[in-house]
């Protein structure tokens, strides 16, 4: 029985690309579609999921779809651009190198080597999916010829509930020494990676405490992703001083991050180089209010529903943040838009508009009729316009 | 799309206030990149997984396209010869093909073995270097971690100015800022000052632009003997050093000095203010006390130090109601 199957580097939990291709693989499953997830080396949480790529030879099936998540590079892409059936590129976006090169040449190597893996791969594709319309238009570059644009399909709509035992206790102060006290409290999500500039908050939050906000707070919630990188930012926020309002978190379940989310009083997001940026999604979903810097698909994300920042010097970051949280009725309408950004994204249909993409291509060979025009845009009138 | 690799990132940092871009680039002296270490690690990894693994060689192409023009003795070859040669290349190339395959994979191998051999070298010496190095300083500690007594030199600010007078055309480094009168004491002998404390705080709250201030005054969030192994041979006029001289291990001390020699100008001048070892034992917390690197050196132990790496003719003068000694000595050429 053919399939769509789905090849990632390594399966992580706790990892956007990861969690989207096992909800991915979920909603294939569940629409009746055989799936698998191949993988070019295990990880020890999910490695019960997965399958050793070069394994796949035995499991074929005439009419198999293989569907690459690409966000890094690995051996599976020059193996999938000689595979006989049709490839699909779920790209995720490549961090660009130079934010690596001076924390980890290894990583900033491989960024480099994605790079050219995806220039072979792209042209060979019979589909690009981009999860935003700053991903297609990389995916356009590198000579993908028919490109949609289809956000990630993680992202639980409605929200997950919040842990409330984590609700209480961060409430309440009896975890997280950044959580504690009455000022306000910053979120930081993302990985402790270069390009997500986790130092800039850190920046912000010791001006705003030496300046408008003595007592504010901040959790970054994030998988130290380059070692050297998150030693570096606990140096620095002893340095500055603000050891004890920093938090570093890692490893939570859906529930305890929930908490994380409605628990504080805004994400600060100044990441450099975002594909899509789920956190802020999240953020929205959970009601918080957004501050953040519109690199990359930002300000196609966060819309109207955020404060987007062209620049982002620590006292302007500060200045901004302060000023959100003393006005409630801009916080409010903030808030209230951002509740609403999620559908306006498309995210509620993300997770079908996928599969009967992939399900379009897979009858693309057998000459079935039903699925979506190859080709066409899955959003009439164009992508969505996030 | 993005040509990393080719393209610098445009830095959002460089239209920003000089005290904002301190702050930020005190984060980017943390990048490990250009240290020993960084580079030892990209070396094994390059060892561990190299980018590129030697291909096959190509295989026999078949007889020239061109052998047709060549003329009749070329035909009549290929007529006649034609399929013998095919045969024999054919069985000839997958005979080459096998034995290159087998070497490869014998030479593979061997050289697998021996980097693996090694890079188990490389990794044991690495972790007994981590060792040694965490054994030195245990708990690493930064200077924002813990709470420094702010060290009274009210009794040299008089003075200060008048030690730095010998190179005022060159910057002069102070360092550390706990007492900003001392900062503004260098100043007024017109030189520019370096200010240089690895304290967020302290560096945030200098004033950059006090009025009547005679020299100008950038400040640096670092740790001094960082900040003083970043620059140029000769490049400052002076250089007084508080602070840091006392918390720092007796290694650190060294290299404090070291550096110090080596970046002022001759005819500049190195101060140390001291503290008393008997007040610094006096005012320190318990914990501090205990877990720092460091303590004070006794002035005689100071002097000793300087003339043995190089900087004698120290001179070592008591203050007059506080606690902190001034040891200055002359760089000579």
């Amino acid at each position: 029985m053919s399939g769509i199957h789905l090849f990632v580097p390594m399966l992580h939990r706790w990892d956007a690309v990861g969690e989207h291709t096992r909800s991915l693989r979920d909603l294939l499953l569940a629409a009746g579609v055989e799936s698998r997830i191949y993988t070019e080396k295990p990880d020890p949480y999910t490695l019960d999921e997965t399958r050793d790529y070069l394994g796949y030879e035995q499991d074929a099936a005439p009419g198999d779809v293989l569907v690459y998540q690409m966000a890094t590079r690995s051996r599976m892409a020059g193996w999938l651009a000689g595979r006989p059936e049709q490839v699909v590129v779920n790209y995720h976006n490549i961090t660009p190198s130079g934010y690596f090169a001076p924390w980890n040449n290894w990583i900033a190597r491989h960024q480099v080597g994605a790079l050219r893996e995806l220039e072979v791969l792209a042209p060979a594709a019979a589909l690009g999916i981009g999860v935003s319309e700053f991903d297609a238009a990389e995916l356009r570059a590198a000579g993908c010829a028919d490109v949609v644009v289809i956000p990630v399909a993680n992202v639980e709509l409605p929200p997950v509930e919040p842990d409330p035992v984590a609700v209480e206790a961060l409430r309440s102060g009896s975890v997280g020494g950044a959580g504690r006290g009455e000022g306000p409290r910053w979120l930081s999500v993302g990985r402790l990676a270069p390009n997500k500039c986790h130092e800039d908050t850190i920046a912000a939050l010791f001006v705003a405490r030496a300046t408008t906000s003595p007592d504010a707070r901040l959790t970054i919630v994030g998988s130290p992703s380059e070692p050297h990188y998150a030693r570096a930012l606990r140096q620095y926020a002893s340095a500055l001083g603000v050891v004890g309002a920093v938090d570093f978190v890692t490893r939570l379940t859906p529930g305890e991050l929930a908490a994380r989310y409605v628990t504080a009083d805004v994400l600060v997001m100044l990441s450099e180089h975002e594909g899509f940026g789920v956190p802020l999604v999240e953020a929205m979903s959970y009601g918080l209010p957004v501050v953040a810097y519109a690199a990359g698909a930002v300000a196609e994300v966060v819309g109207e529903a955020g404060v987007l920042l062209g620049e982002k010097g620590p006292r302007r970051v500060a200045d901004e943040v302060a000023a959100l949280l003393a006005d409630p009725g801009r916080r409010e309408a903030l808030v209230a838009a951002g509740r609403r950004r999620p559908a306006a994204l498309g995210l509620d249909r993300a997770g079908s508009d996928l599969v009967a993409a992939l399900q379009g291509v897979a009858d693309r060979r057998t000459g079935c009729a039903g699925g979506p025009v190859p080709g066409a845009p899955l959003h009439p009138g164009g992508p969505p316009s996030h | 799309m993005t040509t990393e690799g080719d393209a610098t990132p445009v830095d959002p940092r460089d239209a920003l206030p000089d005290d904002e871009r301190a702050l930020l680039e005190a984060f980017d002296r943390l990048r490990p990149q250009g240290s020993i270490r960084w580079s030892f690690d990209d070396a094994i990894r390059r060892l561990s997984e190299p980018d590129e693994v030697p291909g096959r060689p190509a295989g026999w192409g078949g007889l020239p396209a061109d052998l047709w023009e060549r003329g009749r003795g070329a035909r009549a070859s290929e007529r006649v010869l034609g399929d013998v040669i095919r045969y024999v290349a054919q069985n000839l190339t997958e005979h080459t093909d096998r034995a290159v395959a087998e070497s490869q994979a014998m030479a593979a191998q061997e050289v697998d073995d021996l980097r693996r051999d090694v890079l188990d070298g490389l990794r044991f010496l690495s972790a007994r270097v981590d060792r040694l190095e965490s054994a030195a300083d245990p708990l690493g500690l930064q200077a924002g971690e813990l709470v420094l007594p702010d060290v009274g030199v009210a009794d040299w600010l008089g003075a200060a100015g008048g030690w730095v007078t010998g190179r005022t055309d060159l910057p002069v480094v102070v360092g550390e800022l706990g007492d900003p009168g001392l900062l503004e004491a260098v100043a007024g002998s017109g030189a520019t000052v370096e200010g240089v404390d690895p304290r967020g705080a302290v560096v945030w709250a200098v004033d950059p632009a006090v009025p009547g201030r005679t020299g100008r005054v950038d400040v640096v969030l670092a740790e001094v003997v960082d900040h003083l192994g970043e620059l140029p041979h000769a490049s400052r006029g002076g250089a007084v050093l508080v602070g840091c001289v006392d918390r720092a291990s007796l290694a650190d001390k060294v290299r404090l000095v070291d550096e110090a020699r080596r970046v002022v100008a001759p005819g500049g001048t190195v101060a140390l203010l001291v503290t008393d070892q008997a007040a610094w034992d006096a005012c320190l917390e318990p914990v501090e006390r205990d877990l720092l690197a460091g303590r004070p050196l006794h002035p005689e132990s100071w002097t000793a130090l300087l003339t043995r790496r190089g900087l004698s003719g120290a001179k070592w003068m008591r203050p007059t109601v506080g606690t902190v000694h001034a040891v200055v000595v002359e760089v000579r050429p």
